[in-house]
């Protein structure tokens, strides 16, 4: 129970095993690597360079893999859905197959390939958007009836050019170029017809010309307001036959557009399965050599550091003898002064917790595993907070489903949707005492079955709700000083006896008493609780005074530090109102759950197709409530964990235990 | 003014339904533009994003469920009829809707403001996804003190 005991191993070996040893360190899983002191990128280069050319082998080959994945992958049609491969559908192999596959693949040929499949994409794209630019174009052109070569090239005479002139400059410009009206022959203004519909501003024209006038009547128009369009090239034939041929070639490269995808596709159909593989290969290797690299290096042997948990020692041990005797592995308990990273391990009941004080911060290797401590009370609270038995139910069974469906669910994912399924069974107790079954499921449409419901009903927040709120605080105050206990045993641990006294039990009679008391007072309990918890608030409240005045010098401060130490039971206050939450939110499911119902009843009060309209909205409706309020349930109870509770006794602080692992995301190996 | 006590509690029910609505809404909104941003740079993180989107989400509910209660008590849903009600009893259903309705609006706002920053912290560190929900969570505590509050005054308020 609690944190792991981790061993730190030294690991000497001659250079010939290097590589076999590395893989044994990694496919334990169990080794995370500690830098050596003399690591320094110098010192690497100079005597690990076999490391370092296998590292940068890994990263290239890696770098060819990141640019398959970013390419093929939009074009993928992935046989296992992602959920799936989440939870545990991969194909399995062993890292000889993939090193193997890895021999047998040559991932450049595939870059090749998939890069000329891209180039080949990208220009036909280009093309094709010049292509519909060179129509659009040609659809303002239909007014020019001449070869467009006159425009281009012109002829030995003449020459033509097009542009736009704004509408009111028509006029204008047409009596300008009159002045050239002595050559009437070498000049003439052709002007689009407007259709007023579409931009009525701009009008294009064409204006023919002869060569020898050229100057001065482009002189002229850009005066008035023309601006010449420019004409590709390529354009030669009449405005209705390049059209012709502008359509023909998108056509074309169109299909040739498709064609490229296709072949994308068909690349990424054939290619990704190897190099997904390949990807969790490299990544793997990549990982073990950037590890490896920590160690220190003589000539002929290397020497690696890492932490180990006592549990794998003996296995690890067995796996480095068979491979050599040159080995000299050496285990040891770690120094009073060193850090160990943190694992927890609890047993099957509390590991579905432990995700819980990961989020929020691992303990320290020696401190406490508040794991433990936080499963029971988070247990209860998110069962009140969802507190429906129907709700419970579709929970559980989706659970018993997946589990049923996916036989190869990895650990860490097995063990989060375990804490849902644990919850399911409070959510279910709490929901049969407080009778919800989907809200007010049971009254409202089987109310035969109502005296039953109501015999197994202990609590009844529609109507009483002062009585829940009553046990939510109480539970508030369980949970407050059960963690104000924890606090006070770890300081004794520590031989801190005064602060545990003066910090922790102080405020833990204080608040008991005046618990005792309010409570003897209301009658809920024989009445010499009264006098009791008198005493104890007291006694507690004497201790806290005196102890906030310890190491303040004169008796003025002494008394002004006691005052205020008093004033802080303010938070106590508000830490134990802040259970509340957990009446309100189980309320809150109640209500939705009996709206639904209630709409639901409304919608089937509609002739003829209500039934259908009501069976809908209640499924939808109860759907989106049990996912709305798992949601809440789990965010809000975990909220009274982490500030409620651990604010009494835990920082966390340590950092998690992260060994050298074997990459993967679409593979399972196995060993 | 025989029906100016429906008219206030109904007044009450829109106000609870409508503000923290609204607060949802723009909550809601802010943190969607976030994890839009962070969604641009890695599409992977759309489940966790949606889960701290949806965090402001609850006020409305909250606002509705109250808006519910109110209508139940006056009697408006099913054929039964409204109750009837003096202008007193109006006013103080009316007061029961305001924490939820004031609460809920500015709440919401806020939650969304805090978790569009959370979604740019998981961007960063994806592994502080616990840290990222406790932080809208604090400011969710006094949106449900509020519908605690308003619950329990409606359910302390006579009628009929």
């Amino acid at each position: 129970m609690g944190v792991a005991r981790l061993k730190k191993s030294e690991l000497y070996y001659h250079k010939s095993v290097h590589a076999q040893i590395a893989a044994a360190l990694q496919e334990s899983q169990a080794c995370q690597i500690i830098s050596t002191e003399s690591e320094s990128e110098a010192k690497l280069r100079e005597s690990g360079s076999e490391t370092l050319a296998l590292l940068s082998k890994s990263e290239e080959k890696l770098s060819d893999i990141r640019y398959l994945m970013r390419s093929l992958t939009p074009h993928f049609v992935d046989p296992v859905p992602s959920l799936d491969r989440m939870l545990g559908e991969r194909p399995e192999v062993s890292m000889e197959d993939l090193s193997k596959l890895s021999d047998q693949t040559d991932l450049k040929v595939i870059c090749e390939k998939t890069r000329a499949v891209e180039q080949r994409t990208a220009q036909t794209r280009l093309e094709l958007s010049q292509a519909r630019a060179d129509l659009a174009l040609l659809e303002n052109l239909g007014f020019f009836q001449y070869q467009l070569s006159v425009i281009t090239e012109g002829t030995k005479t003449l020459k033509a050019v097009i542009g736009t002139v704004k509408a009111e400059s028509v006029n204008k410009l047409k009596a300008a170029l009159g002045d050239f009206s002595k050559f009437s022959s070498d000049v003439d203004l052709t002007v689009a017809e407007i259709d007023e519909k579409a931009n009525p501003q701009e009008i294009y024209a064409a204006l023919i010309y002869s060569r020898k006038l050229e100057r001065e009547i482009l002189d002229v128009c850009v005066k008035n307001g023309f601006s010449s369009v420019e004409i590709p090239s390529h354009f030669q034939a009449t405005v209705a036959e390049e059209k012709k041929i502008a359509v023909a070639k998108i056509a074309e490269l169109e299909a040739a557009e498709a064609a490229a995808l296709a072949d994308m596709k068909a690349l990424a159909q054939e290619n990704m399965p190897t190099v997904q593989k390949l990807s969790d290969y490299w990544t793997s290797m990549n990982r073990r050599w950037q590890e490896i690299a920590k160690s220190e290096n003589t000539e002929t042997t290397v020497f690696t550091k890492f932490w180990i948990p006592e549990t794998e020692c003996e296995k690890l041990k067995s796996r480095i003898d068979s491979i050599s005797s040159d080995v000299e592995l050496v285990f040891a308990d770690p120094e009073p002064g060193e850090e160990p990273p943190t694992l927890l391990r609890n047993g099957n009941l509390a590991r579905p917790f432990n995700i819980l004080t990961e989020l929020y911060s691992p303990p320290t290797y020696r401190g406490i595993d508040p794991t433990p401590l936080l499963a029971p009370f988070f247990f209860i609270f998110f069962g009140m907070c969802l507190g429906d038995a129907g709700y419970a139910i579709v929970l559980a069974g989706t659970i018993w489903y997946v589990f049923r469906k996916y036989k190869r669910i990895p650990a860490g994912i097995k063990d989060f949707i375990k804490l849902f399924a644990y919850c399911s069974v409070s959510t279910l107790i709490y929901g049969i005492i407080s009778g919800s079954f989907f809200g007010n499921f049971i009254d409202s449409f089987v109310p035969i079955l109502v005296p039953f419901k109501n015999s197994l009903m202990l609590v009844d927040p529609m109507t009483n709700p002062m009585q829940v709120l009553g046990i939510s605080l109480l539970l508030g105050v369980v949970h407050l000083m059960f963690g104000l206990l924890i606090a006070a045993y770890d300081k004794i641990r520590h031989g801190e006896f005064v602060d545990a006294l003066g910090a922790n039990i102080s405020w833990f009679l204080f608040i008991v008493g005046l618990c005792f008391y309010g409570v003897g007072l209301g009658g809920m309990l024989p009445s010499h609780f009264v006098q009791i918890g008198q005493a104890m608030a007291i006694l507690g409240a004497v201790i806290i005074f005196i102890y906030a005045g310890k190491g303040k010098a004169g008796i003025f401060n002494k008394i002004i530090s006691g005052f205020l130490a008093l004033y802080g039971s303010t938070s106590y206050l508000g830490d134990i109102l802040s259970y509340s939450r957990l009446l309100a939110l189980g309320f809150g499911s109640a209500v939705i759950g009996m709206v639904i119902n209630l709409l639901g009843g409304l919608a089937a009060d509609i002739p003829y197709i209500g039934w259908l309209i009501g069976i809908v909205v209640i499924i939808g409706g109860h759907i989106f409530s049990i996912l709305i309020n798992i949601l809440g349930s789990f965010v809000h109870p975990l909220r009274l964990q982490y500030v409620e509770f651990f604010g009494k006794f835990y920082n966390g602080g340590g950092e998690s235990f992260a060994p050298l692992t074997l990459s993967q995301e679409f593979v399972t190996v196995k060993s | 003014m025989e029906y100016l006590g429906l008219s206030l509690a109904l007044f009450g029910a829109a106000l609870a339904a409508a503000l923290s609505g609204i607060g949802s809404a723009i909550g809601i909104g802010v943190a969607g533009g976030s994890a839009a941003g962070v969604m641009t740079e890695d599409p992977n993180k759309f489940g966790s994003c949606l889960i701290l989107q949806a965090l402001p989400g609850t006020q409305g509910i909250y606002g509705l469920l109250i808006a519910f209660f109110v209508l139940n008590k006056l009697g408006l849903l099913g054929g039964a009829g409204a109750v009837a009600l003096n202008w007193n009893q109006g006013l103080q259903i009316f007061a029961a809707c305001l924490p939820i309705a004031l609460v809920g609006w500015y709440s919401a706002i806020w939650q969304g403001r805090t978790s569009a920053a959370s979604i740019q912290m998981i961007s960063k560190k994806p592994e502080a996804m616990g840290k990222a929900i406790i932080l809208p969570a604090m400011v969710e505590t006094y949106a449900v003190l509020a519908l605690l509050t308003s619950i329990l005054m409606l359910m302390g308020i006579q009628v009929g």
